[in-house]
């Protein structure tokens, strides 16, 4: 009976600890890899389909119950990976990847309705990776709005600087550009600096 | 699309509006064509909100979306011990005519394509 009453108490606590950290940041910034890395490492399997194409994720996907341990901590979330925000959406810029112009077409509505998906969902999360590309230009205005809006709804999040094994990149850029947030360089293709994230998460969102 | 449009509204002229009709008249006038200047800066939810009207208002082929950019400028605090950033500017266009933007610090250069030529607003 008290292992019983033991095991309702735990999964009740858990229930209150876990959250939903949803994945944000421009297309192709790497979001869905990151999400399948975390998955893989997690749960066993990938989360998602990754593409060059950018706008490849176009709705929201949600893997529940993943369970981070670091250090003895654990951290209980569910993981949603959302479409890439952008101002945006040229059906034209799809055509160089070989798309035919009706299927670049459909992707540029889908990615419409994908990014007011996105931004839909920031009242439903309870935490944020913001991932961007560190080689490319990190003050734009998707980036400064996702910013302005979690710091409004005092949801906590943490940059990431994603593609550090691209020569072009840079973490420091990033920081200097957001030097009041957590910035933590990855590479979520190569995983490098993985456990250091996990680190990171487990101490901002548990 | 003859020329190009620019409108500057002060904050004066936004501060009585509610965010929707900020944000509909800014996509009223950014479907135009125009380029709005305007002093100050939209909230993070009006940000948001001004996204999410212009992915709903995309039509493919007639109008692709916004730009926007922020010019900012250092002010000091009351005692003058610390800096902090304030937006000065907001630029919101049609994302088919702002081309090019350069950025730095208390600089922004813009050019903005119009038809075949193109004009340079710095």
């Amino acid at each position: 009976m008290n292992n019983f009453f033991k095991t309702l108490l735990d999964r009740l606590l858990r229930r209150r600890r876990k959250v939903k950290i949803g994945l944000y940041g421009h297309p192709n910034s790497g979001k869905t890899t990151l999400a399948n890395t975390i998955c893989e490492d997690w749960i066993g399997k990938p989360l998602g389909v990754i593409s060059d194409i950018p706008h490849e994720t176009r709705t929201v996907y949600k893997q529940e119950e993943v369970v981070i341990e670091k250090d003895g901590a654990k951290l209980y979330f569910d993981i949603i990976d959302t479409p890439g925000v952008a101002t945006k959406v040229d059906y034209k810029n799809f055509l160089k990847y070989g798309l035919s112009e009706r299927e670049a077409k459909e992707r540029a509505k889908e990615a419409t309705k994908g990014i007011i998906e996105a931004i839909k969902w920031l009242d439903d999360v309870t935490g944020v990776l913001l991932v961007m590309d560190s080689a490319e230009d990190p003050l734009t205005q998707a980036n400064i709005t996702i910013i302005g809006n979690l710091e409004a709804r005092k949801i906590p999040f943490l940059i990431i600087a994603n593609k550090i094994d691209l020569p072009e990149s840079s973490a420091d850029r990033i920081s200097a550009v957001f030097p009041q947030h957590t910035v933590v360089p990855i590479s979520a293709l190569h995983r490098e600096n993985i456990e250091q994230l996990y680190m990171e998460m487990v101490k901002r969102f548990r | 699309m003859e020329g190009l449009k620019m409108d500057f509204l002060s904050s004066k002229a936004l501060e009585d509006k509610s965010s929707i009709e900020k944000v509909s008249m800014i996509i009223e006038r950014v479907k135009d064509g125009d380029i709005l200047v305007l002093e100050g800066s939209l909230t993070p939810s009006e940000e948001a909100e001004l996204i999410e009207t212009t992915m709903r208002e995309i039509d493919i082929e007639n109008f692709v979306g916004i730009d926007i950019h922020t010019l900012e400028k250092d002010e000091k605090s009351f005692f003058g011990f610390s800096k902090k950033k304030t937006i000065g500017l907001t630029i919101i266009g049609p994302a088919n005519v702002m081309k090019t933007v350069k950025k730095r610090s208390n600089f922004l250069s813009m050019i903005a394509k119009i038809g075949d030529s193109g004009a340079s607003v710095h």
